[in-house]
C-alpha cells in the first residue's frame, strides 16, 4: 500500500474535504437544487466524521447520533423539495440570487 | 336583647342605604320610604335605649374582637352610657326630621333615590361616630362621615361649583384627620389603650407633660377639621353649595357637632395638659367672634347662618376648652334644635323663591310665608339666647363657666352682640320691607312634608331648654353662678338689635360696607396664595419631571433608540440567503479561532 495502513486521520481528512466542497456550493453556487445537494454533502460529512470517531475509538455514542442526522436530512430534503417547487410555481426560478424579497 | 339594639339602630340606615343604592334605585318612591323609616326605626330604638333602665346604668353591647396585633388592640364594640344614648337619640331625631323635610324639598328631582342613599349612609356613619366606643372604629366611621359630606355636598352633579365645594370640604377635613391619627397613635404610645372605657384609668396613671399636650392637640386637630374651627374652617361656607336639608342636618345640626362630642370623650386626655386646655379654650374663644363678623356682611342666607355655626360650634369648643363638658354638650343638643330649625326655614325661604338665596332679593316674605317667618323668628330667638327659649339657657351654661376668665368672656360676649345684629338683619331685609324680586313677590310655602318637621323643630327650640338634657347628660349645673356673666350676656345679644334695625329697617341696599368682612379676613385668599399655589407649583414641577424626564428621556428615549438602532441595523439585510450563510460560517470561524486561542480545543 503506497499509504500504509487507513487510519482516523485519513477518514477526518476526507470528511473535512467533503465538507469544503459541500460549504463552498452552499456558497457558491445559485441554483437552490445544488445548494441542497451541497446540504446533503455537509451532513454525510458530518456523518463520516462520526462513524469514523465511533470505528476507532469503539464508542457507540455517535453512531447513534448518526442515525439521528440520518433522519433529520430525509425529513430535511423532503420538506426542502416541498419548498423549492413552491418556490418555483411561484417565482418561475430556484435562483438564490433571483429570492431576494425578505428585506428592507 | 336590649343588648344588640344599639347595633340595630347603627345598622338599619346602613341597610336602607345599600339596598337602595344596589335593588330601589329605580323607584324614588321606594326608596325615599326606604330610607325614611330606617331612620325614624334607628330614633324609636335609640329613644328606647335613652329611656330603658336606670339613666346611669349602662347598656352593654356585645363585643366583636377586632384587631390584635404586637400589642395593639382595638375591639369593635358599641357605648351604652348616657352620653351615647343622648347623642344618638339626638341625631337619629333630627335626621329623622330632615327625611321627612326632603321628602318635600325634593319632591321634584329625579336623583332622590341616590339623595336618600347617602343621607342614610350619612346617618349610618354619624351613629357610628357616636355609639363607637374606641378611638380606632371612631376614626372609620369620621372618615365615613367625611365621605357622605362629599358626597351630599357635591349632589347636585351638574353644579362646578358643588364640586369645588365638596372637594373643599374634603381635602380641608384631611389636613384635621392626619393630626387626628397621630393623636390617636400618640393617644395608644402614651396610655397603651384606646377605648373609651378604660381611658380615664389609664390617663390617670400617666404624668402631665409635653407627651400629653402633643396627643390632646393632635386630637384637636380632628376636631378643628370636623367642627370647622380657626385654621381649618374655610370649608364650611362653602359646603352651603349642598342641597338645603344637608346644610341643616349634617353642617349645622349633627356633623360638625362630632369633633365637640369627640373632645368630650377624649376629656381625659385634654385635661392632663393646661396648654391644650387653654388652646382650645382661645380658639374656641376667638372662632365665636370671627365668624359673627363675617356673618355681618353675607348676603346669601345660608352663608349667614353657617358663620353662625361656626361660631355656635366655637361657642361649645371653648366650653370643652375651659373644663365644663356638660354645659358643652348642653349648647350642642340645643343648637342642633334651633340651627336645624333655621336652616330648614331657609330652606323654606329658598324653595319657596325659586333657588334664591341672596337676602337682598328677597324682601316682605314675612307676608308671603308667615309660618316660616315665625318659625325663623323663633330660631333666631333661641340663637341669640333670649330668655325664655333653649339658647338662653344652654349659652347661660357656658358663659357660667368664664366667670374666672374675663377675656373669653367679652369676645364671646361680643360675638352674642354680633350674633343678634346678623340675625335681625337677615329678617329685615329677607321678610320685611317691599319684595325686591319678582321670584320674591310669588313666594309660597312648601308642603306639608316641609312645614311639620319645621314645627317639631320650633316647639323642641322653644322647650328645649327646659328639656332635663343633664340627667341624660349626666352633669350637674355649676353650682357657683356668677350673674355679672347672665347680665352683661343677655345686655349685649338686646344690645346687638338695636342697630340691625336702625341700620336696616328700609334698607334696600346694604349701608354699610366692610371689605374685610365682605372677604372673609382674606382667609381663603391667604390659603390661595400660600398653599394651593405652591402646592400648584409643586405640581407644576413635578409634571415637568413627569413630562421630560420620565416620559421624554426614559420611555420615549428607549423607544426612540430601539427605533433608531433598528433603522441602521436593518440596511445590513440584503436578503440573499447565501450571504447570511457566508456571515454565518464566518462567525462560526471567529468563534472556533476563539475557542481555539482559549486552549479549549486543544
Amino acid at each position: 500500500m503506497i499509504f500504509g495502513e487507513i487510519t482516523l486521520g485519513h477518514y477526518l481528512a476526507l470528511s473535512s474535504l467533503l465538507f469544503l466542497i459541500g460549504l463552498a456550493g452552499v456558497i457558491l453556487r445559485r441554483s437552490l437544487l445544488i445548494i441542497m445537494m451541497s446540504l446533503e454533502l455537509l451532513l454525510n460529512a458530518a456523518n463520516l466524521a462520526l462513524v469514523a470517531v465511533a470505528r476507532f475509538q469503539g464508542l457507540p455514542d455517535p453512531q447513534v447520533a448518526v442515525f439521528f442526522v440520518i433522519t433529520v436530512a430525509a425529513a430535511e430534503v423532503a420538506l426542502g423539495l416541498a419548498i423549492l417547487v413552491a418556490i418555483f410555481r411561484i417565482k418561475k426560478t430556484t435562483a438564490a440570487d433571483q429570492l431576494a424579497t425578505l428585506r428592507f | 336583647m336590649i343588648a344588640y339594639l344599639p347595633y340595630l339602630i347603627l345598622l338599619l340606615p346602613l341597610l336602607a342605604a345599600v339596598s337602595i343604592r344596589v335593588f330601589l334605585h329605580p323607584f324614588p318612591r321606594i326608596s325615599v320610604a326606604v330610607s325614611t323609616f330606617a331612620c325614624l326605626g334607628s330614633f324609636v330604638g335609640s329613644l328606647g335605649m335613652l329611656f330603658n333602665g336606670s339613666v346611669s346604668g349602662e347598656i352593654v353591647a356585645p363585643v366583636l374582637p377586632w384587631i390584635e396585633w404586637a400589642g395593639f388592640k382595638a375591639n369593635f364594640g358599641l357605648m351604652g352610657d348616657p352620653l351615647a344614648r343622648g347623642m344618638a337619640a339626638l341625631v337619629s331625631g333630627v335626621a329623622f326630621l330632615v327625611h321627612i323635610y326632603s321628602i318635600g324639598y325634593l319632591e321634584k328631582d329625579p336623583s332622590r333615590s341616590r339623595f336618600f342613599a347617602e343621607l342614610s349612609l350619612f346617618v349610618f356613619s354619624m351613629l357610628g361616630i357616636v355609639l363607637a366606643d374606641n378611638l380606632v372604629s371612631m376614626f372609620i366611621f369620621w372618615e365615613l362621615v367625611g365621605l357622605s359630606s362629599y358626597l351630599l355636598i357635591g349632589f347636585w352633579v351638574e353644579r362646578p361649583a358643588a364640586g369645588a365645594a365638596a372637594n373643599k370640604a374634603f381635602l380641608v377635613n384631611r389636613v384635621g384627620d392626619f393630626g387626628f391619627i397621630l393623636g390617636i397613635l400618640g393617644a395608644w404610645a402614651l396610655f397603651g389603650t384606646v377605648g373609651f372605657a378604660d381611658l380615664p384609668a389609664r390617663v390617670a396613671g400617666v404624668a402631665p407633660g409635653w407627651a400629653a399636650t402633643a396627643v390632646g392637640l393632635g386630637l384637636f386637630c380632628g376636631c378643628l377639621g370636623k367642627s370647622a374651627q380657626f385654621p381649618l374652617h374655610v370649608w364650611l361656607p362653602d359646603s352651603m353649595e349642598g342641597p338645603t336639608p344637608v346644610s341643616s342636618l349634617l353642617h349645622a345640626a349633627t356633623m360638625v357637632v362630632a369633633g365637640v362630642y369627640m373632645l368630650i370623650r377624649v376629656f381625659p386626655i385634654l385635661e392632663l395638659s393646661h396648654v391644650t386646655m387653654t388652646t382650645i379654650a382661645w380658639v374656641g374663644g376667638v372662632m365665636t367672634l370671627l365668624p359673627g363678623l363675617i356673618a355681618c356682611q353675607q348676603n346669601d342666607i345660608k352663608r349667614i347662618l353657617a358663620y353662625s355655626t361656626l361660631s355656635e360650634i366655637a361657642y361649645m369648643v371653648m366650653a370643652v376648652g375651659l373644663g365644663v363638658t356638660g354645659p358643652a354638650m348642653y349648647h350642642l343638643v340645643t343648637h342642633a334644635f334651633f340651627k336645624c330649625l333655621l336652616f330648614l326655614a331657609a330652606g323654606s325661604v329658598i324653595h319657596g323663591c325659586h333657588d334664591e338665596q341672596d337676602i337682598w332679593k328677597m324682601g316682605g316674605l314675612a307676608k308671603r310665608m308667615p309660618f316660616t317667618a315665625f318659625v325663623l323668628l323663633l330660631g333666631t330667638i333661641a340663637l341669640c339666647g333670649i330668655p325664655p327659649v333653649s339658647g338662653f339657657w344652654s349659652k347661660d351654661a357656658i358663659f357660667a363657666a368664664m366667670a374666672h376668665s374675663p377675656g373669653l368672656a367679652v369676645i364671646s360676649m361680643a360675638a352674642g352682640f354680633f350674633t343678634s345684629f346678623f340675625m335681625l338683619r337677615m329678617i329685615l331685609v329677607a321678610f320685611c320691607g317691599e319684595p325686591k324680586s319678582e321670584a320674591a313677590r310669588h313666594a309660597h310655602e312648601g308642603s306639608f312634608f316641609m312645614i311639620a318637621p319645621m314645627a317639631v323643630l320650633a316647639l323642641l327650640s322653644v322647650v328645649g331648654g327646659l328639656l332635663p338634657v343633664e340627667k341624660f347628660l349626666g352633669y350637674s349645673h355649676a353650682s357657683e353662678h356668677a350673674s355679672w356673666t347672665l347680665w352683661l350676656s343677655l345686655v349685649l345679644a338686646v344690645a346687638g338689635f338695636v342697630p340691625a334695625y336702625f341700620f336696616y329697617r328700609r334698607a334696600t341696599q346694604d349701608p354699610l360696607n366692610f371689605v374685610v368682612l365682605r372677604n372673609k379676613f382674606y382667609v381663603d385668599e391667604f390659603y390661595q396664595r400660600i398653599f394651593v399655589s405652591t402646592q400648584d407649583s409643586f405640581g407644576r414641577l413635578a409634571d415637568a419631571f413627569e413630562g421630560w424626564v420620565v416620559r421624554g428621556f426614559l420611555v420615549r428615549g428607549s423607544g426612540v433608540m430601539a427605533r433608531a438602532s433598528g433603522q441602521g441595523l436593518r440596511l445590513v439585510q440584503c436578503g440573499q440567503v447565501q450571504v447570511y450563510a457566508t456571515v454565518f460560517i464566518l462567525g462560526v470561524l471567529v468563534l472556533l479561532g476563539w475557542l481555539w486561542k482559549q486552549g479549549a480545543l486543544r
